[in-house]
């Protein structure tokens, strides 16, 4: 590759995929948009199915308590779906403008996704010991019944405690890889950061 | 440094794709499946040059396809849909890189190409020379890359300068870098 000009090298880039290679990206993309089709139709459904069981119980039992439930339960559906919007709203700002733009937006999307995996892994054993304190105070208050109840049950204890344990063990699991990733996905972030903050530079 | 001699030429780089506006109207959202098949090549391309694992690319180009496709009904016909299409596929494949938890691999496959060339020692010759330029792409740095792939692609300065959002003389000075990486790549012994 003596004769290094851009244009010739833009033509053998540009060279196309083979027929069969492009029938499988057609195929691919055709999967993929279909599976985003679906996937908004049920989030649009699942939606309107709970806000409308939340109608239907407040209405065929019109207590306080039950439309104060279920007004909670729809101003928690409205949020989570503004939410949801925003953050796509978000996401498609960074995939149509520059660069630096979508990597400074990716690095406070990971910052937050840390802080928030950080506060879990606090918040996890405050949770259980809350959680046990809980119990006892139940426990207590009825004179010990409940737990006399749970120790009466062959083999009920056992099962329970496998139980938490395990789920504990795989939320700290999954918490911390997830802490670990958002570690490693950071410091990329910040490395390219500093890429296109260095070229910049270099050319001023 | 190169200069910005060709920018007008550069526009009249005819691919199959430029020549294509997959949209019909002016304002009108251009339908996915004709994108696809107007800009597949562009769009494995350009994963080409951020991945170099087969299957791990299959994935990559996937995301792009979501990508474009959430992507589509924000396009507002101000820039060429080539452009866009670009610009969300490297966006993606940027933000890609960043999520991988390994260091994406540099050793490239054997990649199949549409016989163009009539002779099958030309053919290995740009197959070779395909491959060698894939795997010095996947090498630059990512400001580097960026605008050495949409060079490749035929873009024109302008559209670059509006892609990446950057003053000529800016793009002319960081081509420039990028080219002599490229070339070091390349031809190290020179």
């Amino acid at each position: 590759m003596s004769d290094f000009d851009l244009d010739r090298l833009g033509d053998v880039w540009r060279q196309q995929p083979d027929p069969a290679e492009l029938e499988a990206l057609r195929r691919s993309a055709e999967a993929v948009r279909r599976r985003a089709r679906w996937s908004q139709l049920i989030e649009v459904a699942a939606a309107l199915v709970v806000a409308g069981l939340v109608v239907v119980l407040a209405l065929s039992n019109p207590e306080r308590d039950i439309l104060v439930a279920g007004g909670a339960a729809i101003v928690i559906l409205l949020y989570s779906l503004i939410r949801q919007r925003r953050l796509r709203e978000a996401e498609l700002h960074g995939l149509t403008g520059s660069a630096e733009e979508m990597i400074d937006q990716s690095i406070f999307r990971v910052e937050a996704t840390l802080k928030r995996a950080k506060f879990g892994a606090v918040m996890m054993p405050a949770g259980l010991i809350f959680g046990l304190s809980f119990g006892y105070l139940i426990d207590r208050g009825s004179a010990g019944r409940p737990m006399t109840w749970y120790h009466g049950q062959p083999g009920l204890a056992a099962i329970v405690l496998a139980l938490a344990c395990a789920s504990l063990g795989i939320a700290t699991i999954l918490l911390f890889r997830s802490m670990r990733k958002s570690r490693q996905e950071l410091e990329r972030l910040t490395g390219l950061r500093e890429a296109y903050r260095k070229e910049g530079e270099q050319i001023s | 440094m190169i200069s910005l001699r060709n920018d007008e030429g550069r526009g009249a780089v005819a691919t199959q794709e430029s020549s294509t506006e997959a949209g019909g109207a002016k304002g009108a959202t251009p339908r996915f499946e004709r994108i696809v098949a107007d800009y597949g090549g562009l769009i494995s391309r350009i994963a080409m040059s951020y991945e170099a694992d087969p299957s791990l690319r299959e994935d990559l180009t996937q995301q792009i396809f979501l990508a474009v496709w959430q992507a589509l009904p924000s396009y507002r016909a101000d820039a060429s849909l080539k452009t866009f299409i670009a610009k969300v596929a490297q966006n993606r494949s940027i933000s890609y890189v960043a999520r991988q938890t390994r260091q994406p691999r540099t050793a490239e496959l054997p990649e199949t190409l549409e016989a163009d060339d009539h002779t099958p020692e030309q053919h290995a010759i740009n197959l070779n020379e395909r491959e060698a330029l894939l795997e010095a792409t996947r090498q630059l740095a990512m400001p580097q890359r960026e605008v050495i792939i949409l060079v490749l692609e035929g873009f024109t300065y302008a559209e670059i300068g509006d892609m990446l959002n950057i003053a000529p003389n800016a793009l002319a000075l960081r081509l420039s870098r990028a080219k002599a990486a490229l070339k070091k790549i390349l031809e190290p012994g020179e």
